[in-house]
C-alpha cells in the first residue's frame, strides 16, 4: 500500500474540461454516482471505508478524516456537517481551485459525509473575499437541489439533507474549526474551549463534523474506487493525493495535485518550472505562514508528506509551498508574518493576544531601526512561551515561524539591526 | 442533582495526595476545596468556564502539554501536580503576558492591595519584565452605569464581567468589541448597565478595571478591617463582609461572601447599608425631658447618659397601666434582642399591645428572582417566632403602626428600624404621627429619626455592624451577625440585649 | 418608521428565519446592509435591535470583530491589496506605493477627495496570481507597479470626468 507516487487526477479531474462547474458536465463524467452508491450502504460501512482509505484532514492538521467521523455519537438527533472553505492560511489557494473547477464534487462529498455521520444539515463556510467562488457554490447548491441530490429523500431513499452557504467576513481564525462554528452561530469567530470536541458538542452544541473542502471533495472518488485504491496512492502514513499550492518567484506558480510523498524538488523544478530567471532559492515555507521556514539544505531530498516535513522541524500544513528568493529580506518577511498573526489573533487567550502584539511591536522596532540585537533573542523567548498554551493553535502558528526565523536567520536580523544603528 | 449522583465520587492524585471528589469536578474545584492555590484570573466559581487567561496551568502525568485546571475534569487515578518547574515557568509567563499592556498605575488604583495582578506578582512572578516597548492605550474612566467606573486599559479581558452580565443578571449589557490586543470590554454606545447587581462586577474584576463610584478614591484597602456578618437590607440575609476603619468608627463598604443563601453575589441596595452607621448619621446620646433644675437649656429635652434615660423610662412606665403601653418594634432586631425585649416588656411588665413597626406599603412577597426581596427587614421570621414564644399572635407580615395608633395606648415605646432605605412608604410621616400621639420613648440608631424635639425620651441604639446575634431569613435559614463585631460608636449606644439588662438592674 | 428600506427589511426577515437560530443571521445581515448602504451605520445597529430584536452588543461584537465590515463611511472604490508573504515577494510594496502616489496626485490636481482608498489586507488566497488585489468585489491578479496605473486610473478618471 501507499507505493504509488505517480500522478493521479482526483481533485483536478475536471482540469481542461469545458464548462466544468455545470451539473450536466459533472454528471456526464459520473458525477453523483458515488452518492447513489453510498446511499445503498450502511453509514458505519462508509465511515470504515473512509477510515481505511487513510485520508487525513487537508486543512492543515492532518487528522484522520474517518476517525473524526467515527467520533460522532451514533444516537439519533440533530447533527451537522460543516465544510471549512475559509481558506485563509497565507500561501493557500487550493480550496478556491476546487470551487472554480468542480463545486459539485464538493457537494457530492458533503452529501456522502452527511449521510455517514447522520447529519440532516450541511453548511459550506467560505471567506467572503471569494466573491465569485461563493456565487459558483450557491449556483451548484441550487442545481443539486433541483436535480434531487439535495433536499428530501435523495435518490428515493429515507435520507434527506439540507445545505446552505455561509460567508465569513475577514477573520483568519474562522479557519480554526471551532472558531468557524462560533462564527456560524453568528458570534465572533472565537475558538471554543475543548473538551468538549465538536463531534460531541459543535454547532449550537450539537454533534458536528467540520472538514476541509479538499478532504470532502476527495470522498466521491474514494467511494467510487474504494479505500484500497486510495491507499495505493501516496505513502504508508500519508495516503492519497494532495493539492499543493506553489507560489513565489517560480516559473509556473499554481495548484498541483500530487501524490503525498512527492519530491519537493520535482514540484519546484519540474512542475513549477524552477525559479524565475535571476532569482535564487533562499528558503521555503512548506505549509502556509504558520509552518517553520526550511533552508535549501533542508529541502534537498525532501518529500512532500506529513512525516518527512515534520522530520525537518516544519509541517505540511495546508500544502502551501511558498518559495523565498535571495532578494527577499527575512527581516521584512518576519515583520509581515508577525503583523499577520497580530492582526488575526482573536484576542481570547492572553498569551496569544499579548504575545502576537509584542512580537509585531519588536519587529516594527527592528525594521524602523530602533531595536537592539538582544531583541532578536527576545523574539524567540516570547514565541517559546506562547506555544502550547492556548485554546487553539493560532498562538503556536505565530510562535513556530518566529522561532524558526530567529534560529535560521538570526544573523540576518542582527546584521540589519547593526546596520540600522551604524547609519 | 440526585442523591445518587451526589454520592458518586472518584479519587485522583493532587500534588501526591489522594483526593476524593464528586464525579464531574474539575481539578480547579478540587484544588480550591483542598486549599491548594492555582493562580487564575478568568475562572470564577459562580460563572461558566471561559478558559482564556491560560494562567491555571498544571501538569498531568503522561500528557505532553500542560493543561488548564479550570477545564480539566478529574478522572480516576489522574496524577496532577501544580508546582513543577515547568508549571512555575508557565505561571510566570502567563502573568508577564497579562502585565505587558497593563498600565501599572497601582498608586492611583483603588484595587491596589486586593489586586490579583499584584498578589500573583508576589506569589508566582517576581521577575524583571522583558517588555520594553510602548503599551497599547485604551479608553479610561468610563461611566458605564450603575455604581461602575470602567478603565479598559487596566482590563485583562478575563471576561468575568461579560459572563456575569450574560449568565447572572441575563442583561448582556457588556461585550468585548474588536479583536486581538485591540479588544475592549464595553457597553454599546450609551446603553448603560442598569440593574441592582452592578457592584458585583467590581468584586469579580480581578484587577482595577471596574471600580465602584461609591468607594473610588475613598480609602486604601489596607487601612480597612472586615468582619463577617449578614446584610440587614432584606429578608434574604446575604452573607457579607463589612469593612470599616475602626479608629474612625467609619464604615466604607459591604461585599458579599459565599454562602448557600446568596451564592457569590449581593445587590447594590445592600451594598449601601453601611452609610447609616457612620458617625454623622447616628444618634449618639440619649435624650430626657428637661427637668426644672436644668435652667440653662432652651430645649425641652437634654442630652443624658443612657442609664439615666433608662431609669427615667422605668419611672415613666410605672405611671401607666400595662394596657396603656404600646410596644412598636421593627423587624430588624436579632432573635436574641427580641427574646430579651419581649421577656422584659411582655412577660415581665405585662405589655400586650405589641405591634410590628414596618413599611406600611411594602410588598412582602416581592422577589427579583435573584436575591432582593420586597421585605426590607432581615428578621421578619425571627420577629414572628419570638412573638409566638411569648404567647402573642405572630403577625408581623404587615405594619402594625396604624393599629398601634388606634390601640388606645397612651405611651408608646417605639423601637425604630435602623434601615429604612428600601421602604416604599414615608417613614418620616410615621415619625410625625408618633410624635403627635402622646408620650413616646423612641429607641433609634438614627439621628434623623430623633431630630424632632418633641421626642424628649430617646435611647440610642447600636447598628448591625456593632452587634452580634442571629436573624431568620425568608427561607427559614438562620444567619449570624459578627461574633466579634466592630467597636461601637461610643459607650452610649446599646443593643436591646444590653438595654433590657440595664432595665432589669435594681 | 424603519431605518431600512422595504427591500432590505424583506431580506433581513429572510435571514432571520433561514438558520437554526436568529443570531446566526447577524453576519449575513451585516453583509447585506453593507452591500446596500456601503457601510454599517450606527443607526443600523439601533434598528436591528429595536425592529428585529438583535441586541446591539451582540451585533457590535460581530461588526467590530470581523475586518471586512466597514463601520465608517467608505470611499466609492476600495482597493484591498494583499500585503502578505507571497504578494510582498512579488512586488506588492511598490504597486501599493504607486497607488498611494496616484491617490495623492489626484487629490492635488483636482482638489477633490479621492474616490479610491487603499488598504493592505491579509492573503486573498490567490497567491498564484500574486500580487493580488480587490477593488470592491472585483479581483485583479499580477498587479505590479507597471500595470497598476492602468487599472486604478479607471476608477480615478471616472470621478474626475
Amino acid at each position: 500500500m501507499g507505493n504509488t507516487t505517480d500522478k493521479v487526477k482526483i481533485l483536478t479531474a475536471f482540469e481542461g474540461i469545458a464548462n466544468s462547474r455545470a451539473l450536466a458536465t459533472y454528471q456526464n463524467h459520473g458525477g453523483y454516482e458515488a452518492l447513489k452508491k453510498a446511499l445503498t450502504m450502511a453509514p458505519g460501512d462508509l465511515i470504515e471505508i473512509v477510515k481505511n482509505s487513510g485520508i487525513r484532514g487537508r486543512g492543515g492538521a492532518g487528522f484522520p478524516a474517518g476517525l473524526k467521523w467515527s467520533f460522532v455519537p451514533k444516537a439519533e438527533g440533530q447533527k451537522f456537517l460543516v465544510c471549512n472553505n475559509d481558506e485563509g492560511e497565507p500561501g493557500t489557494f487550493k480550496d478556491r481551485y476546487i470551487c472554480e473547477l468542480s463545486p459539485h464534487m464538493l457537494i457530492e462529498g458533503m452529501a456522502i459525509a452527511a449521510y455517514a455521520i447522520g447529519a440532516q444539515k450541511a453548511y459550506i463556510y467560505t471567506r467572503c473575499e471569494f466573491y465569485e467562488e461563493i456565487a459558483w457554490l450557491e449556483t451548484a447548491i441550487k442545481e443539486a437541489y433541483s436535480a434531487g441530490f439535495l433536499g428530501k429523500n435523495i435518490f428515493g431513499t429515507a435520507f434527506s439533507l439540507e445545505m446552505d452557504h455561509y460567508s465569513g467576513s475577514g477573520a483568519y481564525i474562522c479557519g480554526e474549526e471551532t472558531g468557524l462554528l462560533s462564527s456560524l452561530e453568528g458570534k465572533k469567530g472565537q475558538p471554543k474551549l475543548k473538551p468538549p470536541f465538536p463531534a460531541v458538542s459543535g454547532y449550537l452544541g450539537k454533534p458536528t463534523v467540520v472538514n476541509n473542502t479538499e478532504t470532502l471533495a476527495s470522498v466521491p472518488w474514494i467511494i467510487n474506487n474504494g479505500a484500497d485504491a486510495y491507499r495505493a496512492i501516496g505513502t504508508e502514513k500519508a495516503a492519497g493525493t494532495k493539492l499543493f499550492c506553489i507560489s513565489g518567484p517560480v516559473q509556473r506558480p499554481g495548484v498541483y495535485e500530487l501524490p503525498l510523498g512527492y519530491s519537493f524538488e520535482k514540484l519546484l523544478y519540474e512542475d513549477a518550472g524552477g525559479m524565475l530567471p535571476g532569482h535564487t532559492l533562499k528558503a521555503c515555507i512548506p505549509g502556509g505562514a504558520s509552518a517553520p521556514v526550511l533552508l535549501p539544505d533542508e529541502l534537498k531530498g525532501l518529500t512532500l508528506d506529513y512525516e518527512s516535513i515534520a522530520a525537518k522541524g516544519s509541517m505540511l500544513g495546508s500544502g502551501a509551498v511558498m518559495i523565498i528568493d535571495t532578494n527577499t529580506s527575512m527581516v521584512r518577511l518576519m515583520e509581515i508574518i508577525a503583523n499577520f498573526f497580530h492582526h488575526e489573533s482573536c484576542g481570547q487567550c492572553t498569551p496569544c493576544r499579548e504575545g502576537t502584539g509584542w512580537i509585531a511591536n519588536i519587529m516594527h522596532e527592528i525594521v524602523s531601526g530602533h531595536a537592539k540585537e538582544e531583541d532578536v533573542d527576545r523574539l524567540a523567548v516570547i514565541a517559546k512561551n506562547m506555544g502550547g498554551k492556548t485554546i487553539c493553535a493560532l498562538s503556536d502558528a505565530a510562535a513556530m515561524p518566529t522561532m524558526a526565523i530567529v534560529q535560521k536567520f538570526g544573523d540576518e536580523l542582527k546584521a540589519y539591526i547593526r546596520k540600522g544603528k551604524a547609519s | 442533582m440526585t442523591q445518587q449522583q451526589a454520592t458518586e465520587t472518584l479519587t485522583f492524585s493532587l500534588n501526591n495526595n489522594e483526593v476524593t471528589v464528586p464525579k464531574g469536578w474539575t481539578v480547579m474545584q478540587a484544588a480550591a476545596r483542598e486549599g491548594i492555590k492555582i493562580p487564575h484570573f478568568c475562572w470564577h466559581p459562580g460563572l461558566s468556564i471561559a478558559g482564556v487567561c491560560r494562567f491555571c496551568m498544571v501538569k498531568v502525568e503522561g500528557r505532553p502539554k500542560l493543561e488548564i485546571a479550570c477545564n480539566l475534569i478529574a478522572t480516576p487515578g489522574m496524577q496532577v501536580t501544580t508546582e513543577t518547574e515547568e508549571v512555575k515557568a508557565a505561571h510566570k509567563w502567563a502573568l508577564e503576558f497579562h502585565l505587558i499592556n497593563h498600565p501599572l498605575d497601582c498608586p492611583i488604583c483603588d484595587q491596589a492591595g486586593e489586586c490579583s495582578l499584584q498578589d500573583y506578582y508576589m506569589s508566582v512572578g517576581k521577575y524583571k519584565s522583558e517588555m520594553t516597548l510602548k503599551k497599547v492605550l485604551k479608553p479610561k474612566a468610563l461611566d458605564v452605569g450603575g455604581d461602575l467606573v470602567l478603565d479598559t486599559e487596566r482590563c485583562i479581558l478575563c471576561s468575568r464581567c461579560v459572563r456575569f452580565e450574560k449568565e447572572v443578571t441575563k442583561t448582556g449589557a457588556l461585550g468585548i468589541f474588536d479583536r486581538g490586543d485591540r479588544a475592549i470590554i464595553s457597553i454599546y454606545d450609551d446603553k448603560k448597565i442598569s440593574h441592582n447587581y452592578t457592584t458585583n462586577l467590581v468584586d469579580i474584576c480581578p484587577v482595577g478595571a471596574f471600580t465602584s463610584k461609591d468607594f473610588r478614591f475613598r480609602k486604601r484597602v489596607w487601612f480597612l478591617k472586615d468582619i463577617d456578618t449578614t446584610c440587614p437590607g432584606c429578608s434574604t440575609g446575604c452573607q457579607v463582609k463589612l469593612y470599616s476603619k475602626p479608629e474612625e468608627r467609619r464604615y466604607y463598604r459591604i461585599k458579599p461572601r459565599f454562602s448557600e443563601t446568596n451564592g457569590h453575589w449581593m445587590c447594590d441596595e445592600g451594598r449601601h447599608l453601611y452609610a447609616h452607621m457612620n458617625p454623622e448619621k447616628r444618634q449618639r446620646t440619649a435624650f430626657t425631658p428637661k427637668q426644672d433644675n436644668e435652667r440653662g437649656s432652651k430645649e425641652q429635652r437634654v442630652r443624658a447618659d443612657i442609664r439615666d434615660a433608662l431609669a427615667f423610662l422605668k419611672l415613666k412606665m410605672a405611671k401607666y397601666a400595662p394596657s396603656d403601653i404600646a410596644l412598636l418594634v421593627s423587624s430588624q432586631l436579632t432573635n436574641e434582642e427580641y427574646k430579651k425585649t419581649f421577656a422584659y416588656f411582655v412577660t415581665f411588665l405585662g405589655v400586650k399591645k405589641v405591634f410590628a413597626w414596618r413599611d406600611s406599603a411594602e410588598n412582602i412577597e416581592a422577589f427579583d428572582g435573584l436575591l432582593n426581596r420586597g421585605d426590607k427587614n432581615p428578621n421578619t421570621k425571627g420577629h414572628a417566632a419570638s412573638l409566638e414564644a411569648v404567647g402573642l399572635p405572630p403577625v408581623v407580615s404587615k405594619s402594625g403602626f396604624a393599629d398601634a395608633m388606634a390601640s388606645g395606648a397612651k405611651f408608646f415605646i417605639a423601637i425604630a428600624p435602623e434601615n429604612t432605605q428600601g421602604f416604599v412608604s414615608s417613614f418620616d410621616d410615621q415619625l410625625k404621627q408618633l410624635s403627635a400621639a402622646g408620650d413616646v420613648a423612641l429607641f433609634t440608631s438614627q439621628a434623623e429619626h430623633a431630630k424632632n424635639p418633641a421626642f424628649d425620651l430617646v435611647v440610642p441604639l447600636k447598628c448591625f455592624g456593632e452587634k452580634s446575634g442571629t436573624f431568620l431569613n425568608a427561607q427559614n435559614m438562620e444567619s449570624k451577625l459578627a461574633e466579634k463585631p466592630f467597636f461601637p460608636l461610643n459607650d452610649q449606644v446599646k443593643d436591646l440585649v444590653e438595654i433590657t439588662a440595664l432595665l432589669q438592674e435594681n | 418608521m424603519s431605518v431600512f428600506s422595504e427591500s432590505i427589511v424583506t431580506k433581513i426577515n429572510g435571514y432571520l428565519g433561514r438558520y437554526e437560530t436568529k443570531r446566526s443571521s447577524i453576519l449575513p445581515i451585516l453583509h447585506e446592509l453593507q452591500d446596500e448602504y456601503g457601510w454599517i451605520k450606527p443607526e443600523h445597529l439601533k434598528g436591528l435591535s429595536e425592529e428585529f430584536g438583535l441586541p446591539e452588543v451582540q451585533v457590535n461584537e460581530v461588526a467590530t470583530f470581523y475586518s471586512m465590515y466597514r463601520l465608517e463611511e467608505p470611499k466609492k472604490y476600495r482597493v484591498l491589496f494583499c500585503d502578505n508573504i507571497v504578494c510582498h515577494m512579488m512586488g506588492a510594496d511598490s504597486a501599493m506605493a504607486k497607488i498611494r502616489h496616484m491617490i495623492e496626485d489626484f487629490e492635488k490636481k483636482t482638489g477633490k477627495p479621492s474616490p479610491v482608498s487603499l488598504q493592505g489586507v491579509p492573503c486573498l488566497g490567490v497567491c498564484d496570481g500574486a500580487p493580488a488585489m480587490l477593488v470592491n468585489k472585483d479581483r485583479f491578479l499580477k498587479v505590479t507597479e507597471h500595470n497598476v496605473q492602468e487599472i486604478v486610473s479607471r476608477y480615478l478618471d471616472e470621478a474626475s470626468a
